[in-house]
């Protein structure tokens, strides 16, 4: 408990309906609605049974309730089992419990915008477009090459 | 004789269609099948990817595995997949997709879990947990 109330020393109790900006520095738990836009390198956590609608950037971000808006995270943004968010995701790391629902768009790793070495393609030519068989003699069709598990 | 029947009864998996997604029994054994309810074909193998590989498309009733060399650009319909390499394309999974901290994923994703490992690169359109629609 004293734990808890080191990690997150603000909490917006299960009954409060709180609309606007919050800032904070180290952590802040909500427990009940919050309708606004959060500013923050501290932590956010929001508990089972609470809702948050609007945008957030925060250091990290537990989520074990309900979020429509789009997180930003500098670390870390975990979605526990109970979890529900609606909204894009942009964070250096992802993790998301079995039995969580994440609809929106995802940017995770480094910058999150990296391309992988010797990357030249571009992501949006159709990939149906690009020639199987390469100037190195790859076999041009089908199967999958490598062997079989 | 009794005894073969039995065995060859017993030795079958349930697998579901990646066209019409309805149920099918195969041979444990089987590698491809025709689809009794739509007739099309279905690969039923797991599968390592290793090297570069593009198509247009990549579907299997069994796993995926990307490895580290692999690069798969193709849209991709699987049981499960692993990516330890780079993937691009539009991904539909019915089981767990995984991404290891070597694994670089951009397009989109539909599967009902993800874990994403410390150091892989994630960038896209996600639906996780719902109820799949296209796949």
């Amino acid at each position: 408990m004293a734990d808890s109330t080191n990690e997150f020393p603000t909490t917006l109790g299960a009954d409060a309906v709180f609309k606007g900006q919050l800032q904070f520095e180290k952590g802040v738990k909500l427990l009940g609605k919050f309708d606004g836009e959060i500013n923050s390198d501290g932590q956010l956590m929001v508990a089972e049974g609470a809702t948050l609608t609007g945008d957030v950037k925060a250091g990290s971000v537990r989520v074990e309730g309900q979020v429509k808006g789009n997180l930003n995270a500098a670390a870390k943004v975990q979605l526990s089992a109970s979890a529900r968010l609606e909204g894009d995701v942009q964070t250096q790391r992802l993790e998301v419990a079995e039995g969580a629902v994440l609809v929106g768009r995802c940017v995770v790793g480094v910058n999150g915008h990296s391309k992988p070495a010797g990357e030249v393609r571009s992501a949006s030519r159709p990939a149906e477009l690009i020639p199987t068989a390469t100037a190195k003699g790859r076999m041009p069709e089908p199967a999958p090459t490598a062997g079989k598990k | 004789m009794s005894s073969s029947v039995t065995q060859s009864k017993a030795a079958v998996r349930q697998v579901i269609c990646t066209h019409c997604h309805c149920a099918t029994d195969v041979a444990l054994r089987a590698m491809s099948v025709f689809c009794p309810h739509c007739n099309k074909r279905l690969i039923l193998e797991d599968y390592k990817i290793d090297s570069y590989y593009a198509v247009r498309e990549f579907s299997t009733c069994g796993d995926v595995v990307v490895e580290k060399k692999g690069h798969v650009v193709a849209p991709i319909k699987a049981s499960n997949l692993t990516i330890k390499g780079k993937v691009q394309g539009s991904v539909v999974v019915r089981g767990q997709v995984e991404i290891k901290k070597t694994g670089w994923f951009k397009g989109e994703l539909e599967a009902p879990c993800l874990v994403i490992e410390g150091g892989a690169v994630f960038d896209g359109f996600v639906r996780i947990g719902l109820p799949a629609v296209s796949a």
